[in-house]
């Protein structure tokens, strides 16, 4: 099989998701993965991997400059009813899930833009030396980003927790 | 004895260091209790981080296939290549404009140019060689007269995947066959259409569409000028069903005139035309757009299909613009 076939399937997903965290929206998430892999079509990259999460990387910073983006951002903030919620679930369910969506979403955003790429790429399955050759940070120093940024996270999550279980109760 | 750093516990953990680091942390571990519950603390958080970033995944679906990513590369390096062409359009169009206009000064009559007197008017609309008696390389055993699937499929390429045409279609795309070669002289005449008779009136819905639903829909055979601003796109349907809609795009020149291409069946378009000329019109919105009587009109029938164009322009220019859009159209 072609590699570039072959990274198609086992990273298409992960290049979405990474870019859904950084775009906050799904269908803009799904154009931007597609432009990335008809890129490296064109370029057929030496190391297709890390290129494209280079490129994707680039295409979402492109688009967070565009101020579409912040209205975008809303709408997934609010819970709109018009955009119809997965039918198998319960109106409980589904409000449930925004709501914790929206405390990771928050959380993430605490991190700095360094930890948070560190983070992001870690977890779309990149190694420490790829996230260090797109990064530019050494390769010691991911581990120690990594383990700064999955704390803050955490953590972030967790007060943002009890700050609405606090304001529940009250 | 050294305790295991935290950063040195995740790279542990994230499978990032050497065999020879692992055996000398692992050995570390099995004597270490503090150690091995700080392991312990990392891999929960390790896992809570990765479920948490789980929540932030998008509605999965169904990922196109890289084959269809690879046509989308290949159109677009068509696409520039469309962009290039683009440029000559314009630039030709503006030469056209300017003959046509000058031909107009010299040679016309102050007079309005074109008058509809349709009684004087024969056989408007040229027919394709074919069908009109021009030498033609084509090698037809059938004896009907318009319709060839092969000839009307090269009039209007549509953008369909080739696993939906039919296999004669296809066949013939891949063969050059006689009946596709571009006719080796192009008839085009003006269409002051006469006005057809009060039973023949077409029972059409318009609607208006935009560009990007036109281009779905007719893919690259949507009839319109590259270089152009376009304005509106109408597309009107005599018989519900069927790919028999007939369309009109309606582009503006920089000076403000607008020029309508058209294309659709044969029948329609020359009665569309024809109804440029005042008479009540069968089509709703025809007066809407815009298709006036006093702008000059140029037609190219290929089998059972037309393209025409219309515009407030000379002949000339008329002339030179459907001949560039028919070549363009068959182009693609």
């Amino acid at each position: 099989m072609d590699d570039l076939e072959q990274l198609y399937q086992t990273t298409y997903t992960a290049v979405v998701r990474f870019l859904y965290r950084k775009v906050w929206d799904a269908d803009r998430a799904e154009d931007l993965a597609q432009e990335v892999f008809v890129r490296a079509l064109a370029h057929r990259p030496e190391k297709p991997r890390a290129w494209v999460f280079a490129v994707a990387a680039n295409l979402a910073r492109d688009e967070a400059r565009a101020a579409i983006r912040r209205k975008r951002h809303l709408t997934l903030m609010t819970n709109d009813p018009d955009q119809a919620p997965a039918p198998a679930m319960a109106p409980d369910d589904q409000v449930e899930r925004d709501e914790r969506l929206t405390a990771v979403h928050d959380a993430l955003e605490t991190l700095t833009p360094r930890d948070r790429e560190v983070l992001l790429l870690w977890d779309a399955g990149l190694s420490y030396p790829e996230i260090a050759a797109q990064t530019g940070l050494a390769v010691g120093a991911v581990g120690t980003t990594l383990a700064r940024a999955r704390k803050r996270l955490v953590d972030a999550y967790d007060r943002q927790h009890s700050k609405r279980d606090h304001a529940a109760h009250s | 004895m050294r305790h295991i750093p935290d950063e040195e516990l995740h790279a542990y953990l994230d499978q990032a260091l050497s065999r020879a680091q692992c055996v000398e942390i692992e050995s570390h571990l099995a004597a270490c209790h503090a150690c091995r519950e700080l392991r312990d603390g990392i891999a929960a958080l390790r896992d809570r981080t990765t479920a948490l970033l789980a929540t932030l995944a998008p509605p999965r679906r169904f990922p196109p296939t890289l084959d269809q990513l690879s046509e989308e590369a290949a159109a677009r390096s068509a696409r520039r290549q469309h962009i290039r062409r683009a440029g000559v359009w314009a630039a030709s169009l503006a030469a056209a404009v300017a003959l046509g206009w000058g031909a107009n000064t010299y040679f016309s009559p102050p007079a309005p140019m074109r008058v509809a007197s349709p009684a004087h008017v024969p056989a408007p609309i040229a027919e394709a060689p074919a069908d009109s008696g021009v030498p033609n390389v084509a090698l037809r055993t059938d004896d009907r007269p318009a319709p060839d699937p092969s000839r009307s499929r090269a009039a209007t390429p549509s953008a369909t995947s080739p696993a939906s045409a039919p296999p004669t279609a296809s066949s013939s795309a891949r063969r050059p066959e006689p009946t596709i070669i571009e006719p080796p002289r192009i008839e085009v005449s003006t269409a002051t259409l006469p006005p057809i008779g009060s039973d023949g009136g077409l029972g059409g819905i318009w609607r208006t569409v935009s560009w990007a639903s036109a281009r779905n829909e007719r893919g690259d055979s949507v009839p319109h000028l590259d270089g152009l601003p376009v304005v509106e796109v109408q597309v009107g349907q005599t018989q519900p069903g069927g790919n028999k809609s007939i369309m009109v795009v309606a582009q503006q020149l920089k000076s403000g005139q607008v020029i309508r291409t058209i294309e659709g069946p044969a029948a329609d378009v020359s009665e569309l035309l024809a109804n440029r000329s005042g008479s009540p019109s069968p089509w709703p919105t025809l007066e809407g757009a815009g298709i006036s009587g006093g702008d000059g009109a140029m037609a190219l029938r290929h089998g059972d299909r037309m393209l025409a164009i219309t515009a407030p322009l000379s002949n000339d220019s008329l002339r030179a613009m459907i001949r560039r859009l028919n070549a363009e159209m068959r182009q693609k």
